[in-house]
């Protein structure tokens, strides 16, 4: 019968052959990890390499490794202090790694100017699936923590949601996708109406797409200085600068414009496609480029081979024998003849526990030049008062850290929003502790050397 | 052995020629005191600028400018100031000058150009029908957000020589006058009534003295001094216009002093003279040469010091957030290393291999300014007031010095290999000591610097370690000096093999140091990144594996017999 030798294992397991091979393979995957990230971008080198399986393995055996080499030293002496310490410290400190990435949060959240939020993003995705009978109300049917990054789902094998009912497959995915948005006209009455608007005054020139998602929703888009909407009309004005447009039945367009002075609104009137109306602000016009009383949207999606900023992860999901794509963060629709089923692809949400208002944001820059020297945000938090966040001075509240990760830019080059990284560590002071004993470790290393104490050769 | 009275007068010889090198250089050192008041007839070099978001002398703007769009300080032995100066007033007359410099081929084949030459006229690029082309190409390319490889870089770089010279040639980019509402500053082109009328005055000065020069004849005294005047005359008009903005003189003045002086050039003089001091004092087996090596490799240390803090005083912040000032700050660190090893071993060539990479470090952080941007550049803002960022990086760069001597030693060490291990074996021993000292200095302050790395994610981003490649890089040079430690320790890793791993491992640290922001140029550390230099970084590398190779296929050979 083959037995295992326990004294012989644990000498190989112990050894320094053992150590030196680990400690190659770690260079060579992490060396590995860089260029991947250098081809790619950081994520994909986090999901393919450094949290990969192999990684995970090396990190067991090098664990095993460091533990072993100190039970093989048993009983200890004095002479082995900074040994001990310097390889405990490194346990210690991996363990706190191994914390973090268990049960730590590590998400971003995004606040505009002015405005609050509470959720925070996650890096998960999830793949969720709601239906509706009135297309109103929606009950949550599926929801499914999904990793197409790693595992994608191809046209020999999709995955199936509701096979029995729906049979949505999603078919295939694109790590890199660079899409553009295709608006058609439409007969299925349970669309919104899209309207492709061009607002110009010869120097000026904005055109966009405002698609509703069905009849009863709004949609809008912000210019800063001015807000356009789609949908119906309102009672009264907020007293900002802002157009309603409301789709009628007879192919036409019902307006209503809006100004900060007042709450009535200054002119209403119709318009059709082609037509075009005078707005009043900085000779503003606003012409109707295009219009759909039932507007379709699809993805114009194009595989790239490497990210850009501007690439997103897309997903092609076929229902009734009809493809479309899917972005990250983005939702689909289909229809029955009764019901509607609504699918979304997203990053998780979590939840703060309270929320997160946005009083301003401030961007510092270099005397005379465009160049950022330092960005701020005033944030009023629920339950904690107002504080100020800024690079390298982060928040800390009930056990989470709000940093100043970086703002976003609006159409006009201005910032209009500010993202925030929230972070949860407990692993912190298992990383903290290690690496002083570590430390400590090979400073005493040095030290007992000098003193002539634990001159040892060999093992 | 005969070769030692031949090798006594070549000593002597070069023991003279060491000396009168030595006088040159004291003249040459006391000259430059002289001259760290402003000559006459230069205070245009001491008029504030504002540019690149701080307010610099023209000097500085100047050199900078030149650089970018002719690759020196220099041209044709003027002085910079002087070149920018007239790119105003004549411009036309320059774009019909080789001044433009452009080394990318390919651009210069999408030009037509001769791929052969390096400097170009104005016309030549500008007025090309294809440059237009290229610029939308060029555009393309940003809008996609993609990467720019080096081809675009080139591009890039094109398009700025293109808008810097056009901008300076209308005045538009020298700002000279504070406004009274607002930060930025006015430029030439903007100036009004008696601001624009003073510097039409220093207009005609200056044309009055370079015209002199222009005929060949020295500039008068009385024209020098009246150019003097009216920039004195106009610097009290720009700080009148709002005298809070305008710049602190003396940073100015100890700026053109950083600049005029340059310690660093000084350094490297005097580490070559040591270097060569102990060379010599090492092959005659002497030691009395070695107190005036100390002596030599002191004032450049002193220099080095006093460059460091010339340049934290001008940028208020300590000089380690780019790859010029890392390169001067671990040639600074190579040698302290090397003389605190010396002192405890007396072995000569430890001080020998430190004086060396110092002096290596310093010219190529001087001679290669595309690369090493030795200019005083403002910091991101994710670098500003941070405490541990300062501390981390000045750690793990400081361990590269110590590799850096490693390497050097190891250099030496593969030299007595191949003249004989046998007969300079207790030469080969005290290298190997060497080198193992010096690695083991070096992971004492690269592991806590990764760590201390970590300490500053933490703080800045909550994120003790997420695998960015500069940090990753350090790690994995951390690794591979700890596996050749722990080989050495059980006694895997001989004489040789410490003297062959000195020279292999320290290509990790030049892939740390240099590679992840020149090779791969991805990650949080961003703002280090540039272009360049990757084939010479790339050959030095090569040659050295094929130094290790060449020598351990002889070694097996002489040991085979």
């Amino acid at each position: 019968m083959f037995k295992i030798d326990y004294k012989k294992t644990l000498k190989f397991l112990a050894s320094i052959k053992m150590a030196v091979i680990v400690i190659a393979s770690i260079a060579i995957l992490t060396a590995i990890g860089t260029f991947v990230e250098a081809k790619y971008d950081a994520t994909a080198a986090k999901k393919l390499v450094y949290d990969s399986i192999y990684m995970n393995i090396i990190m067991v055996v090098f664990a095993i490794n460091l533990t072993a080499v100190m039970v093989d030293r048993w009983p200890w002496k004095i002479r082995h202090i900074p040994f001990i310490c310097a390889h405990i410290g490194i346990l210690i400190l991996m363990l706190g790694q191994f914390l973090t990435s268990k049960i730590g949060v590590d998400g971003t959240l995004r606040v505009e100017i002015g405005g609050q939020s509470r959720l925070v993003q996650l890096p998960q995705t999830d793949l969720i699936l709601y239906s509706s009978f009135d297309g109103n109300n929606y009950t949550k049917i599926i929801e499914r923590e999904v990793d197409f990054f790693r595992n994608p789902p191809t046209v020999e094998k999709p995955m199936v949601l509701l096979p029995d009912q729906a049979d949505i497959k999603i078919k295939n995915h694109y790590r890199y996708a660079l899409a553009s948005k295709e608006i058609q006209a439409s007969d299925n009455k349970k669309l919104g109406a899209g309207v492709r608007i061009q607002i110009t005054n010869g120097q000026a020139n904005f055109i966009e797409w405002i698609v509703q998602r069905n009849p009863y929703t709004k949609a809008n888009v912000d210019l800063g200085p001015l807000k356009v909407h789609l949908g119906l009309l309102p009672e009264s004005g907020k007293g900002l600068n802002e157009i309603y447009l409301q789709a009628m039945d007879n192919g036409k367009i019902k307006y209503m414009l809006f100004d900060k002075s007042s709450l009535d609104p200054k002119f209403t009137g119709e318009l059709e496609e082609g037509k075009s109306m005078a707005t009043g602000w900085m000779g503003l016009e606003l012409r109707i480029l295009r219009f759909f009383p039932q507007a379709q949207e699809n993805w114009k999606i194009e595989k790239r081979d490497f990210p850009t900023p501007l690439t997103s992860e897309a997903l092609e999901v076929e229902y009734k024998g009809k493809s479309q794509w899917i972005l990250l963060n983005d939702t689909v629709k289909f229809f029955t003849d009764n019901a509607v089923y609504f699918l979304t692809y997203a990053n998780r949400r979590m939840d703060l526990g309270f929320n997160v208002q946005l009083k301003n944001f401030i961007v510092d820059k270099y005397q005379g030049t465009m160049r950022a020297m330092a960005y701020k945000s005033q944030v009023q938090i629920e339950g904690y008062g107002e504080h100020e966040i800024s690079m390298n001075e982060p928040l800390k509240y009930q056990g989470l850290t709000i940093y100043q990760a970086s703002f976003q830019d609006g159409p006009m080059g201005n910032p209009v929003a500010s993202i925030f990284s929230i972070n949860k560590d407990p692993g912190r002071w298992l990383k903290y502790l290690g690496s002083l004993i570590m430390t400590l470790g090979i400073i005493l290393l040095f030290y007992f050397k000098k003193m002539g104490i634990g001159q040892k050769k060999g093992s | 052995m005969e070769m030692k009275p031949k090798s006594k007068s070549i000593n002597r010889w070069s023991f003279k020629v060491l000396l009168a090198s030595l006088m040159l250089f004291i003249c040459g050192f006391s000259s430059q005191i002289n001259a760290l008041t402003l000559k006459r007839g230069e205070a245009l070099r001491a008029l504030p600028v504002q540019s690149d978001g701080r307010t610099k002398p023209f000097d500085s703007f100047a050199r900078e400018m030149l650089e970018l769009i002719y690759g020196k300080q220099k041209y044709e032995g003027r002085e910079a100031y002087e070149i920018i100066f007239t790119w105003m007033l004549a411009p036309q007359v320059w774009t019909q000058k080789e001044l433009f410099e452009v080394r990318n081929h390919e651009v210069l084949k999408n030009l037509n150009l001769e791929p052969s030459k390096r400097y170009f006229k104005g016309d030549e690029l500008f007025g090309n029908s294809k440059f237009n082309d290229l610029r939308t190409e060029l555009n393309i390319k940003r809008e996609s957000k993609e990467k720019l490889n080096p081809y675009f870089q080139a591009l890039q770089r094109l398009e700025n020589q293109f808008f810097i010279f056009s901008e300076i040639a209308s005045g538009k980019m020298i700002r000279l006058v504070p406004p009274k509402e607002g930060t930025q500053w006015m430029a030439v082109a903007d100036l009004q009534g008696d601001l624009q009328a003073q510097f039409m005055e220093v207009t005609k000065a200056f044309i009055s003295s370079i015209g002199a020069i222009s005929e060949g004849k020295a500039v008068s005294v009385e024209q020098a001094e009246k150019l003097d005047e009216q920039v004195l005359k106009f610097k009290e008009l720009a700080k009148a216009n709002n005298p809070e903005l305008y710049a602190d003189q003396t940073r100015i003045d100890t700026e053109i002093h950083y600049n005029l002086f340059h310690p660093f050039r000084w350094a490297y003089i005097l580490y070559i003279l040591g270097a060569f001091v102990i060379l010599f004092a090492w092959i005659t087996d002497k030691s009395k040469p070695m107190s005036l090596a100390w002596v030599l490799l002191g004032l450049g240390f002193l220099l080095h010091v006093y460059g460091f803090l010339l340049r934290s005083y001008l940028m208020g912040r300590p000089p380690v957030s780019n790859m010029y000032e890392t390169v001067v700050w671990v040639s600074w660190g190579s040698l302290v290393f090397a003389a605190i090893l010396e002192k405890v071993y007396k072995f000569k060539f430890i001080l020998l291999a430190g004086s060396i990479i110092a002096a290596f470090g310093m010219i190529i952080a001087d001679s290669a300014p595309i690369v090493l941007d030795p200019s005083l550049q403002p910091l991101e803002p994710v670098l500003r007031s941070n405490y541990w960022l300062t501390v981390h990086v000045m750690t793990i760069t400081i361990s590269y010095s110590a590799f850096f001597l490693a390497f050097a030693l190891g250099d030496m060490g593969l030299i007595y290999y191949l003249k004989g291990e046998k007969k300079h074996h207790e030469k080969i021993k005290a290298i190997v000591t060497a080198i193992y000292r010096a690695k083991q200095i070096g992971v004492v302050f690269l592991a806590p610097g990764i760590i201390l790395g970590g300490i500053w994610a933490d703080y800045s981003w909550g994120r003790f370690w997420g695998w960015d490649p500069k940090e990753t890089w350090a790690l994995i040079a951390l690794l591979g000096y700890l596996a050749i430690l722990h080989g050495r320790l059980v006694g895997w890793i001989k004489d040789f093999g410490m003297v062959v791993s000195g020279v292999l491992t320290f290509s990790l640290v030049i892939m740390a140091w240099y590679g992840v922001n020149f090779v791969l140029g991805a990650g949080l550390h961003s703002y280090g990144f540039g272009a360049g230099g990757v084939e010479y970084v790339s050959g030095f590398v090569f040659l050295h594996i094929l130094l290790v190779v060449y020598v351990t296929v002889y070694r097996r050979q002489t040991l085979g017999k």
